[in-house]
């Protein structure tokens, strides 16, 4: 139909300037320097030095790093379970188990995350639950603990929905086959389920740490006001000490680093596959 | 050890739904707390909702949420579906470099986006405030609704269309009377996600707003700093209106089907 | 009759390829045209660009004498009947059929009246209030009709429109589109590729390939006088054979004179030779025109097929030397082990690996309590680029060791100049119990002396259709036996009512006006 052609050109004209141009000046921003006019663009790369350079901003990369790498991992130990026992159920059951867990993602993020604030606090309802038998009170809130445990909240559920996608799509009659020629459970299990699964896995990974990695108001809300990833020092950066140039390059760092991230999980996940059919 | 293998796959169930609905039900128990305190029940009331709905950033807050998602979701949703249509008949070549076009508010890191809008927006000189996140809200929502429209394009028989035109139809015609009616499953779940993500959205909000034009998400981030008991009455609101719309568009379906069965079986009854 | 389309040199390309390379074809006036061809000859393009669907590259398209090239589909006073029928699902089957006359804002009495008229005619009439969804493949089948001919077009398009229905429906549909399109008297277009259906119901057949058209013809001369072999092999199943035409009215195929009908050709010309399997006759073998062996009868509900052999195919003898040797046993380790001797070319020897030669001297190692195999560690041998015989010996980490000859020779094989194939063998080693334990011993005797056949015209693979041995596999002594593999010769297949029996032999009857001689060059 090559009539509706035509409707297409709007939204191209549209996504040019609305998408494509943004993501352009992230990238003249971050290889200029500030007070200079960005029209008269002169080539630098002093804000990527001065990020690297400085071990403050190296500290603040690294741990957001751990960060993202330890709420990933915490995630898909978690989540596989979950996304094996729905996809075992049948039926209503089903249905409504992948309903509870869809239903909080569609309650706003700040509101569950601030829900926790109170959770944590020294007086709130963990410590004084632990006050009734003896314990504590344990400092939970504005440490690594709570940062980490706000973000496994947040994005756990998209882990979960990921995997039990793939493990529902995955046809029954394969683990037949293997019962069939001898495997027991747990065999079919290392041979066919998880490979099978991989894609789902590696869908998941990537939606969790690519939010985890680049979050700023988890840790500021759990983590207190001197809890600073990098997610942070872009907030600042443009919110308040007003230097886009050095924040923008500090963003494009970020990119990098999350795309690098998400091109070794495919290539672990390509090289899994291609072990898995042999 | 089979049973024990089930008890325990639904323990760890039960935990981790737990864990989920934990920090949702102690806000909606402590919003109708009468005290100030966050960890201590003192007592039913309605003080923190009545403080609510006398607080003006608070109702401004919801007003601009509700105004803002409205409109970025019967925009996109419309913008969307005529971009998808246009390009599921586009050549491969530009249908695949839109898709990657597309890809990029869907995988960049929200923040990238937010200042990469927020560096646009000045440049041009548009004052921050509802303009700034209108159309920042409706740049993020297309993507979304072209992601749910398209599926359902790819699997509409290709010769749908021609058929329409084959019997007289024009293309406008053959659009309104038989893709559209075809695709509305598609474009109503766009549109619903496109309304959640535009309701829930703080990130890009927070980086192009100005001018005291907050929503839901901001006033909850700049408020959270002080104990505020309001801001779980306003989350409960929050949570009401999204389970509210969660209920309607999983349930009435069900219900329709329902009654669509009946009717089947009213009709076969009738036809023998 | 009156010219109705006519097509004027049509070109279409798609992403650089010539789908339709110049076609020009008239279409009258209550015309069942069909156009016949295997699928990617183009049939459908040339039918989407008369409905408006594609536009041609080159070329015009005539409709009353008016040029349509460019006209949209929805001003054509053409409708089309859609491959898998393209209902629109969101409709009951009446909408279905009112859309066109509602698009034209025909008076809602008058859309009733001719949409009930329509689904009387195609048998529907209590189905108006039916979803489309909940119909069967006829029905569906039925309502597309209606809903392309309620609009009264002056031709009616027809993409497929059987090809989803299953056989005993189709044959049914056949005969009713017959009936419906001499009841509204219009020119139907039909497009398929399956040529008994074009057979049955068309006035004219246009047969594509490539893109180009093979024939234009009514069904009995597309049948009788195929222009070409393509046509021929297409237009139901044939026996052509290569031949020379000597001259007008004499053709020469097996070595043999024959008087036919056709003129008009070179002399010594080749030709391909066509005669129909009805038009054979089995004879007894003194009669025959051409001798050979019933290789094959099958029962086809009405009549026989039998396959005549008149000329086997190229073949090579090879010898199998069978022994009574019995595996290696290692009492200390609980192995077994065995290995046959093998013949190798010399040319072979450059490829040669470990894998190569287990394989070859099927080397086997295995557990003597529970049978499961045991992996080969080491494979010992040295071997030089020349002709003569070479010790292997095979062992496993246990230390089981078996040994084998390795003779390599002159490549073993012959070659038949007449039938222009090759066809290639060696001798082979093996033992009395790998025999009898084969599962596809035809197939094992083709892997164990690699044998392979291919044409010398074009090296392309020819299959190795039968394996000749004459010792009894349940009571095979130790010895050299001869195997032989064949290729396939000159085969007739015959329509007959008697049953003849495998192996007797015949003689082939026919008369000179069945013969059908068409020119080697595939044009008309």
């Amino acid at each position: 139909m090559k009539q509706f052609r035509n409707m297409a050109y709007p939204y191209i004209v549209w996504s040019v300037i609305m998408i494509v141009l943004p993501m352009l000046m992230i990238l003249m921003y971050a290889f200029t320097q500030k007070g200079n006019d960005v029209l008269t663009f002169r080539f630098t790369i002093e804000n990527f030095l001065k990020f690297f350079s400085d071990p403050i901003f190296l500290d603040v990369l690294r741990r957001s790093l751990w960060v993202a790498l330890l709420t990933t991992v915490l995630c898909l130990l978690l989540g596989y379970p979950i996304a094996y026992i729905i996809s075992q159920t049948s039926g209503r059951k089903k249905i409504l188990l992948v309903m509870l867990i869809t239903i909080p993602m569609w309650i706003n993020m700040l509101v569950r995350t601030y829900a926790w604030v109170g959770i944590l606090q020294d007086k709130g309802l963990i410590n004084t639950l632990l006050g009734y038998i003896g314990i504590g009170p344990l400092p939970l809130i504005y440490t690594d603990f709570a940062v980490v445990l706000g973000m496994v909240y947040n994005f756990i559920p998209f882990m979960i929905l990921q995997i039990y996608t793939s493990l529902s799509k995955m046809d029954k009659s394969y683990l037949e086959a293997a019962s069939d020629l001898g495997a027991n459970k747990v065999e079919s299990f290392i041979k066919i389920t998880l490979p099978l699964s991989l894609p789902g896995v590696i869908s998941g990974i990537t939606l969790v740490f690519l939010p985890a990695v680049s979050s700023f108001f988890i840790p500021k809300m759990l983590g207190g006001g001197q809890y600073v990833l990098i997610g942070n020092v872009i907030e600042s950066q443009f919110l308040t000490s007003g230097n886009w140039n050095f924040g923008s390059a500090i963003s494009l760092i970020m990119a990098i680093i999350i795309m690098i991230s998400m091109y070794i999980t495919k290539k672990v996940d390509k090289t899994g596959q291609k072990e898995g059919g042999r | 050890m089979k049973q024990s293998k089930k008890i325990l796959s639904k323990l760890y169930m039960a935990l981790v739904l737990a864990f989920f609905y934990l920090p949702i039900l102690y806000t909606v128990v402590f919003s109708f707390n009468s005290g100030r305190s966050l960890t201590r029940f003192d007592g039913f009331s309605l003080r923190w909702y009545e403080k609510m709905f006398n607080d003006s950033s608070m109702m401004s807050a919801i007003f601009y949420t509700i105004a803002i998602a409205v409109l970025a979701t019967i925009i996109s949703t419309i913008v969307g579906t005529i971009a998808a249509i246009g390009l599921s008949n586009s050549k491969k070549v530009v249908r695949g470099i839109m898709e990657q076009v597309n890809n990029l508010p869907i995988m960049n890191p929200e923040i990238v986006t937010a200042i990469g809008l927020l560096m646009f927006f000045s440049m041009l000189g548009i004052r921050k405030g509802f303009t700034t996140m209108l159309l920042a809200h409706v740049m993020f929502c297309i993507p979304y609704v072209m992601l749910s429209v398209m599926p359902k394009l790819r699997s509409l028989d290709p010769n749908l269309a021609d058929a329409a035109l084959d019997l007289g139809a024009t293309p406008w015609q053959a659009l309104v009377k038989v893709i559209v009616p075809q695709i509305m499953p598609g474009i109503i779940s766009g549109a619903l996600i496109a309304f959640t993500m535009s309701f829930d959205d703080f990130i890009i909000s927070y980086f192009v707003t100005g001018n005291g034009v907050n929503n839901i998400s901001i006033l909850v981030y700049t408020m959270s700093k002080r104990v505020n008991p309001s801001i779980n009455a306003l989350s409960t609101l929050i949570i009401l209106m999204i389970t509210i719309i969660l209920v309607v568009v999983n349930v009435v379906p069900i219900i329709k089907e329902q009654r669509e069965k009946k009717k089947k079986r009213a009709q076969l009854q009738e036809e023998a | 009759m009156k010219k109705l389309i006519q097509f004027k040199n049509i070109v279409k390309e798609f992403d650089g390829q010539l789908v339709l390379r110049g076609i020009n074809l008239d279409i009258y006036e209550n015309e069942f045209v069909t156009l016949l061809g295997p699928s990617g000859c183009g049939k459908t393009t040339l039918l989407r660009i008369l409905g408006g669907f594609l536009t041609a590259d080159e070329g015009q398209v005539l409709f009353d004498n008016e040029d349509i090239t460019q006209l949209p589909p929805y001003k054509r006073e053409i409708n089309t009947v859609f491959q898998k029928y393209a209902l629109f699902p969101h409709m009951n089957v009446y909408d279905n059929v009112a859309f066109g006359l509602k698009i034209k804002k025909e008076p809602k009495d008058v859309i009733e009246q001719k949409v009930k008229r329509m689904l009387k005619l195609v048998g529907l009439e209590e189905y108006g209030k039916r979803q489309v969804t909940e119909m069967s493949g006829g029905q569906q089948q039925r309502v597309a009709i209606a809903r392309a001919l309620v609009n009264e077009p002056m031709v009616l398009l027809l993409d497929e429109p059987l090809g989803a229905l299953d056989l005993k429906l189709r044959k049914e549909m056949q005969h009713e589109l017959k009936k419906i399109q001499q009841e509204v008297g219009i020119t139907f277009i039909f497009v398929t590729h399956d040529q008994e259906e074009a057979l049955t119901m068309s006035d004219k057949i246009v047969v594509l390939k490539d893109g180009e058209i093979q024939q234009i013809g009514s069904p009995t001369d597309i049948y009788n006088e195929p222009a070409n072999e393509f046509v021929a092999r297409f237009i139901g199943e044939s026996n052509i054979i290569d031949g020379i035409m000597v001259q007008d009215k004499e053709v020469v195929f097996e070595d043999k004179h024959f008087a036919c009908l056709d003129v008009g050709f070179a002399p010594n010309e080749k030709v391909d030779v066509v005669i129909r399997p009805e038009d054979l006759d089995i004879v007894p073998r003194e009669q025959g025109k051409l001798k050979g062996v019933v290789k094959s009868v099958l029962f086809k509900g009405v009549h026989y097929e039998t396959i005549v052999e008149t000329r086997s195919g190229t073949s090579i003898t090879v010898t199998m030397h069978v022994s009574e040797a019995k595996p290696v046993v290692n009492t200390e380790a609980k192995e077994y082990m065995s290995a046959n001797d093998f013949y190798l070319d010399l040319e072979d020897i450059a490829e040669l690996n470990d894998a190569e030669i287990i394989a070859r001297a099927d080397a086997q190692a295995w557990d003597s309590e529970t049978e499961d195999w045991i992996s080969i560690h080491k494979v010992e041998y040295q071997i030089e680029p020349k002709t003569g015989t070479y010790p292997v010996t095979f062992s496993t980490k246990a230390g089981t060791m078996v040994s084998a000859n390795m003779f390599v020779r002159e490549a073993n094989r012959i070659a038949s100049k007449e039938y222009e194939e090759e066809i290639f063998a060696v001798n082979f080693f093996k033992k009395v119990d790998e025999i009898q334990e084969s599962m596809a011993l035809d197939t094992d005797l083709k892997t164990w002396a690699n044998a392979s056949a291919w044409s010398l015209e074009d090296d392309s693979a020819v299959e190795i259709t039968d394996v000749v041995y004459d010792f009894d596999v349940e009571n095979l002594t130790p010895g050299d036996y001869q195997v032989t593999f064949k290729t396939e010769g000159y085969e007739y297949m015959i329509d007959t009512t008697d049953k003849h029996e495998v192996g007797e032999e015949v003689g082939l009857m026919f008369m000179p006006e069945d013969i059908h001689i068409m020119s080697k060059k595939g044009s008309y």
